[in-house]
């Protein structure tokens, strides 16, 4: 997982494209599918996002973001561009200092081969 | 009189029901099972019971009703799912209506309201299509905008009151492009709409709750005004979810109903039946099943009860709580009605002996309750979503805000507290803030160790409440180090192991359940309550899930148990942690009125 570093705070393009990349990610290694194959201009459900699940993963963004979300945000925002968009733009969130998170997911050892990690995940998102 | 209040009206409809074991009277177990074995559906109880103006306890008081908790409401649930399930059920489809409550506009609500009280209204909930079941996305039914309404077209299957009810809730789909925000609920009033437009589908027959109206509703291009849509276009699906965390709840006390039932007629064989010289009763295999099935009442008890406050106290919290109940609680109790017909014996599979054959009846009944609104598994699978976000939020919690904590959990669980009306708009789609009842085991271990100072209790029952108590609170962190590590992914293909977690969790709730209950109650519900046996017999029966029984610390003697079920048998009392007063066969009335008094106030 590359991500930019923003030690100073994101200009609100940055702030987009972090959570973007952020959920592109977690989607990405959640369905076990490579996370260049993942259009941000995509409904979710599309690679196998259910409605609940939509609304677990908020759980999982709000950890991340340090912040309250609605839990139906990605049922209102059902692809990643318009969620993010909508947070940043619209609910006013900017993710915090996001450098330390290349090294937390390079020294975190397990990576369940076949099945998507539940726990090696998640674990690896810094700032939760 | 009792001095809880929000058993009152549980035990003034239990008194004017009548003793079930007199034909005569109106939910008779004669009664119900002619009408099961003519598959009738019970129109003349349910008119009893809009008589007795039992409606007006389905409708909010803000709404022109008398509810007001969800504590009271489980409790003549309870009284009515004793005596049939077919009924209870029946009656029991006017929960719908918080739906409305919850997201319907003034109007909406006046209109639901009269009809249910000035014209003996009931809905049904047409959610299930015989295509799709669980799959609620995969509708069928549409719902196409026109001017002023929509135009309704499709088929909801099966629909327990689709034909014998007024108001149809309908899950349509209102957007072709699908997702989270494609469907609506619309409260649809049949009187209102076109009679050639719908039509309703024939009776289905069922191996149990045989007398319901079980069919199902088809729309042919069926106009709906506008008015009939509950809450915004796109919000059916979240709707339904929260509506279900609700009646998940409630279906709890259908099956404490019939558990009773099973216990209390198996109970009576036992007492009366001689074999070797003793009765069945004396014999203590017999003995130990009952006094078990007992003990998973009671411990069901305390999980239901604290979930149904929990609505009042902690609506943010729900969507696992009420998970945890709708599994728990009626599989639990399926089991215990399984375990006890061993006891009956052969009179359990005949359809006429003994107590005109309601074990059969209840038996049958009684096996739907964990499959309907939300079966087992669609309903674990909601709660492992959120195990995840559970267990974070229970390390973040860890430790802060105690005293916060402390005061939630006990509004929660103390039964004399009043409580705080119920919002459904609190509802939240996921847990918000992590599970007070888990979180608080630690709260509970200091209490539980503040007690050895007390001389009324026995010293090695506090002993093993502590130890057990303990033991659950490792199982905790256990499940919680495995959720961390397991592997996990999204949509419909857990695997089965998250499953077992799920269970496992629901089983330590159940349990930090019942300790609370004891620990803020001891003094307001009898020396049997308080003296605690029944709480470390339960707790180790919980732990039995986690650990083989030589892991554990040695059962403690269950004499006063099974005493105290004998004792509530004799004096017709609900076998429950509040053993509320059931209706007395009538030469009995006076006579145990003193005794019924001072079990209570004990
Ligand atoms: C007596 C009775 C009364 C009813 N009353 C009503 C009513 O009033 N209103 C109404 O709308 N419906 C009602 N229903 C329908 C009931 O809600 C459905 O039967 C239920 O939703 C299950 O659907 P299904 O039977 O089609 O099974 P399916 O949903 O097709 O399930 C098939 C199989 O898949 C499994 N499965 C499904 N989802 C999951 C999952 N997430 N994870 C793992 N396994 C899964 C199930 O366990 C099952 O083994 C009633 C049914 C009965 C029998």
């Amino acid at each position: 997982m590359q991500l930019k570093d923003s030690n100073s705070k994101p200009s609100s393009s940055n702030a987009v494209d972090t959570i973007q990349e952020w959920l592109v990610n977690q989607i990405a290694k959640q369905l076990g599918i490579n996370a260049q194959t993942i259009k941000v201009t995509e409904p979710l459900t599309r690679y196998g996002l259910d409605s609940i699940d939509s609304v677990t993963i908020v759980g999982e963004l709000e950890d991340w973001l340090d912040a309250e979300l609605p839990p139906t945000l990605l049922w209102d925002y059902p692809t990643i561009e318009k969620a993010s968009q909508y947070l940043v733009n619209e609910a006013g969130v900017t993710p915090a200092e996001t450098t330390n998170q290349t090294t937390e997911v390079t020294t975190k050892p397990q990576e369940a081969p076949k099945e998507k990690a539940w726990g090696g995940l998640w674990n690896k998102i810094s700032g939760s | 009189m009792q001095p809880l209040k929000q058993y009152w009206i549980a035990e003034a409809l239990e008194k004017d029901l009548g003793d079930p074991t007199n034909p005569n009277n109106v939910m008779s177990f004669k009664q119900v099972i002619d009408l099961d074995e003519r598959e009738e559906f019970p129109h003349e109880i349910i008119d009893w019971l809009y008589n007795w103006k039992l409606q007006h306890y389905y409708i909010p008081t803000e709404c022109g009703g008398e509810f007001t908790s969800f504590d009271e409401f489980i409790a003549f649930v309870r009284v009515l799912s004793r005596r049939d399930q077919t009924s209870a059920i029946a009656f029991t489809t006017m929960f719908w209506s918080y739906l409305t409550w919850m997201a319907g506009t003034d109007e909406q609500k006046r209109t639901l309201s009269s009809f249910m009280k000035d014209a003996n209204g009931a809905m049904c909930l047409a959610y299930s299509e015989k295509a799709h079941g669980s799959d609620l996305l995969a509708s069928d039914v549409r719902a196409t905008k026109v001017p002023g309404g929509y135009i309704l077209n499709g088929e909801k299957w099966p629909i327990n009151r689709a034909t014998i009810s007024g108001v149809t809730f309908v899950l349509a789909k209102t957007d072709e492009a699908g997702g989270a925000r494609s469907l609506s609920l619309f409260m649809v009033e049949k009187s209102k709409i076109d009679p050639a437009n719908y039509t309703h589908l024939p009776k289905i027959y069922t191996h149990g709750i045989r007398g319901s109206d079980m069919s199902g509703i088809r729309f042919e291009n069926c106009f709906v005004p506008e008015s009939m849509r509950l809450g915004a276009e796109g919000v059916g699906l979240e709707l339904a979810l929260k509506g279900f965390q609700i009646t998940r709840a409630l279906c709890a006390a259908f099956s404490q109903g019939a558990a009773d039932t099973a216990l209390r007629t198996t109970l009576k064989f036992a007492l009366g039946r001689q074999l070797y010289g003793k009765t069945v009763f004396d014999m203590p295999q017999p003995k130990r099943t009952l006094t078990d099935a007992f003990l998973d009442i009671l411990i069901c008890d305390c999980a239901t009860i604290g979930v149904a406050r929990g609505f009042n106290t902690m609506p943010e919290q729900i969507s696992v709580w009420s998970a945890v109940v709708k599994y728990f609680v009626t599989t639990t109790l399926e089991t215990v009605v399984q375990n006890v017909s061993v006891v009956l014996g052969s009179r359990f599979y005949m359809r006429e002996e003994h107590d005109w054959g309601i074990f059969q009846k209840v038996l049958r009944d009684n096996a739907i309750i964990s499959m309907f609104d939300g079966s087992t598994v669609v309903n674990l699978h909601a709660l492992l979503l959120q195990l995840r976000q559970l267990t974070k939020s229970r390390a973040r919690n860890a430790g802060r805000n105690q005293d916060t904590l402390q005061a939630r959990l006990l509004a929660t669980f103390d039964l004399t507290q009043s409580l705080p009306a119920f919002d459904g708009k609190k509802l939240e789609l996921v847990n918000r803030g992590g599970d007070d009842v888990l979180q608080g085991l630690e709260l509970a271990l200091t209490s539980l160790s503040d007690l050895k100072t007390d001389s009324n209790l026995n010293s090695e029952v506090l002993q093993q409440i502590i130890q057990l108590t303990q033991m659950v609170q490792e199982e905790l962190k256990t499940l919680d180090h495995q959720i961390t590590e397991s592997t996990f992914q999204f949509g419909h293909e857990q695997a089965p192991e998250v499953f077992d977690i799920a269970k496992q969790y629901c089983v330590l709730h159940a349990a930090a359940s019942c300790v609370y209950m004891w620990l803020y109650n001891r003094h307001h519900l009898g020396d049997f309550f308080a003296s605690g046996e029944w709480l470390a017999l339960s707790l180790r029966k919980l732990l039995l899930t986690f650990r083989p029984a030589k892991a554990l610390p040695a059962r403690l003697g269950d004499e006063a148990v099974s005493q105290e079920l004998v004792r509530l048998y004799s004096h017709n009392r609900m076998f429950s942690i509040v053993p509320f007063q059931l209706a007395q066969p009538q030469q009995q009335e006076t006579t145990t009125d003193a005794t019924q008094r001072l079990q209570l106030q004990a």
